[in-house]
């Protein structure tokens, strides 16, 4: 695997302004570009972040990255976005989990750098208009693994293969490493919900480790060859799409860790 | 199309009908209101008259769609009378927002003359929740909430009670659940809202809004006279922005306070001053936002929202 030589990411193309400068889902390209360049200077000299195979994004069109979910906090849907905005241009619309806007503060600025809330309607409108958007399927369970299921992937939910089935979008395995070592966590407060959390981690250390972090992009995955749109509606058939997805991301998570071996820094 | 409208005496009544008389394909306006003698009103013609019915009255409903609606030829009715002021309530409110919707939508189905009913509903019916999705589309859910206020739990009331007939009645019928009308006079919570020079809102949330204007109202209400699709369709409007930004292009000054403290605070507002926002009406989306999704409008009957609110204070965008 090569590292892609990062470039500046030139206009951000497939932005749909809905006459105020904000598209339907609030995203904000001034908001989205300040955040890039302040988070990228940061995340340049901390997380040192190396990608290799971002040739495998499409650079338009509908497609789907779909990603391990690791660490106290989400960084990955962060240094994720960032690695594919230099390395494409393309907006990435991370798809958040339901508890999120009920979030003050980390709501509107989610939503002005183009994250939006996962749900099937959202979902679909943005790759019926041609978007990338990202998606854990581990969710919320991914966050705060135990060090001893660091890279195991927990729950794995089919949502992103009945949309990549719907709209014929490509999936692209995302393998990120270093975000489940950068930030350990000790366990999680099960029975603190407030505004809607499902959990509140506990993390071993107050900020991530300033660990080198890796983002390997997979083979695109297109679910949908051989099948037609209806395929979608066929629980069995989503099942073994999304099995499909995990099965090449697991073995991309295998290959990386290998790739990295010993090497956190 | 010869065309009954209610609440014709209103903004968007008046705006309707003098549309539909400029209309080549629309013989008849009957006017209905609850005013003497039609304030704001053309004057009674060959193709235009006024009638003052109290449609919450069982018999006048029955008299005006067996008397004045069958001479003029009436085949097409257009209702959307709801009792705009927030603050009330009670049967007589009731009467008004769902009764007179039940009897007209009733009365309409057994009609013999009359093939087409388009009732204006209004996104409100929607439940906005954090758990759902920023694009409403029309299979979400709506407010079922009892303790919901009176004002919510009409509108949805009246909505459903259309949506019933679709797909029974002789006469198509077609819901169309509109963005709010952000015009005075119209019973916008919004045009109440910014009403005030300092708009309060809560503290780290800066949701989007979906307005609409008369003239996308009106297009997108006679677009579905002329059509006989039945249903039910978003009407959304051109504005979506942030409410921060409504505010700002209102000329208000913009002061965020922690969520909690709104409520109380507008209702201190209502006591004092006697506007009519309500805080419990719109916590939802003044947290969560909530845009209407157009596309079935757009696919059935070609709506789209072309019209931005002229803001005050800012040049009408074309």
């Amino acid at each position: 695997m090569s590292t892609l030589i990062h470039r500046p990411a030139v206009e951000l193309h497939g932005f749909h302004d809905e006459g105020h400068g904000f598209d339907v889902f609030g995203l904000h390209p001034p908001t989205l570009r300040r955040t890039l360049a302040l988070g990228g200077r940061l995340c340049d000299r901390y997380f040192r972040t190396r990608s290799y195979g971002a040739e495998s994004i499409p650079l338009d069109g509908p497609a789907i990255l779909v990603a391990n979910h690791g660490g106290a906090l989400p960084i990955d849907a962060a240094l994720l976005l960032l690695d594919v905005d230099r390395a494409t241009g393309r907006i990435v619309r991370p798809i958040a989990d339901r508890f999120v806007p009920s979030l003050p503060v980390i709501s509107t600025w989610f939503a002005r750098t183009g994250a939006v809330v996962g749900t099937h309607v959202n979902a679909g409108r943005l790759l019926a208009r041609g978007e990338l958007i990202a998606i854990w399927p581990e969710g919320s369970a991914g966050i705060a693994k135990p060090a001893r299921d660091r890279y195991q992937m927990r729950t794995w939910q089919v949502g992103h293969a009945e949309l990549a089935l719907r709209h014929r979008a490509p999936v692209v395995p995302v393998a990120i490493l270093g975000c489940e070592e950068s930030w350990p966590v000790l366990g999680r407060l099960r029975r603190f919900h407030r505004f809607g959390i499902p959990f509140l981690p506990i993390p071993a250390l107050p900020l991530p480790l300033p660990l080198r972090h890796h983002i390997y992009y997979g083979a695109p995955i297109a679910l949908h060859d051989g099948l037609d749109r209806d395929a979608a509606d066929d629980p069995a058939v989503v099942a073994r799409a999304a099995a499909r997805v995990r099965l090449a991301l697991s073995a991309l998570i295998h290959d990386a860790r290998q790739a990295r071996a010993g090497r956190l820094v | 199309m010869n065309v009954l409208v209610t609440g014709a005496t209103t903004p968007l009544g008046r705006a309707i009908i003098e549309r539909l008389l400029r209309t080549p394909e629309v013989g008849q306006v009957l006017a209905v209101g609850a005013e003497h003698g039609g304030p704001g009103l053309p004057s009674d013609s060959g193709r235009f008259r006024y009638e003052r019915v109290d449609l919450t009255r069982p018999r006048s409903v029955r008299d005006l769609l067996y008397g004045p609606a069958r001479a003029h030829g009436i085949d097409t009715v257009l209702h959307g009378v709801l009792h705009r002021a927030a603050r009330d309530r009670g049967a007589r409110v009731h009467a008004v927002n769902v009764e007179a919707t039940r009897m007209l939508v009733q009365s309409c189905a057994q009609h013999p003359q009359i093939r087409r009913f388009v009732l204006r509903s209004g996104a409100e019916v929607y439940a906005i929740r954090p758990d759902e999705p920023n694009l409403l589309d029309e299979d979400h859910a709506l407010v079922f909430d009892p303790a919901a206020p009176q004002w919510l739990r009409d509108r949805v009331e009246a909505d459903l009670v259309a949506c019933a007939q679709i797909g029974t009645a002789a006469a198509s019928i077609a819901v169309l659940r509109c963005a709010e009308i952000l015009a005075e006079g119209t019973g916008s919570q919004l045009w109440d809202y910014l009403g005030s020079r300092v708009c309060l809102r809560p503290l780290g949330f800066d949701p989007m809004i979906n307005v609409l204007s008369i003239p996308d109202a009106v297009a997108a209400i006679v677009g579905a006279l002329a059509s006989d699709a039945r249903g039910v369709f978003n009407i959304p409007g051109r504005d979506v922005l942030p409410l921060s930004r409504l505010i700002a292009l209102a000329g208000r000054r913009d002061v965020p306070v922690p969520g909690p403290l709104l409520a109380p605070l507008y209702r201190l507002r209502t006591r004092t001053v006697g506007f009519e926002f309500r805080y419990d009406l719109n916590l939802g989306r003044f947290h969560l936002g909530g845009i209407l999704d157009g596309t079935r409008a757009r696919a059935t009957f070609g709506y789209e929202p072309r019209h931005a609110i002229a803001y005050p204070g800012h040049a009408a965008a074309a």
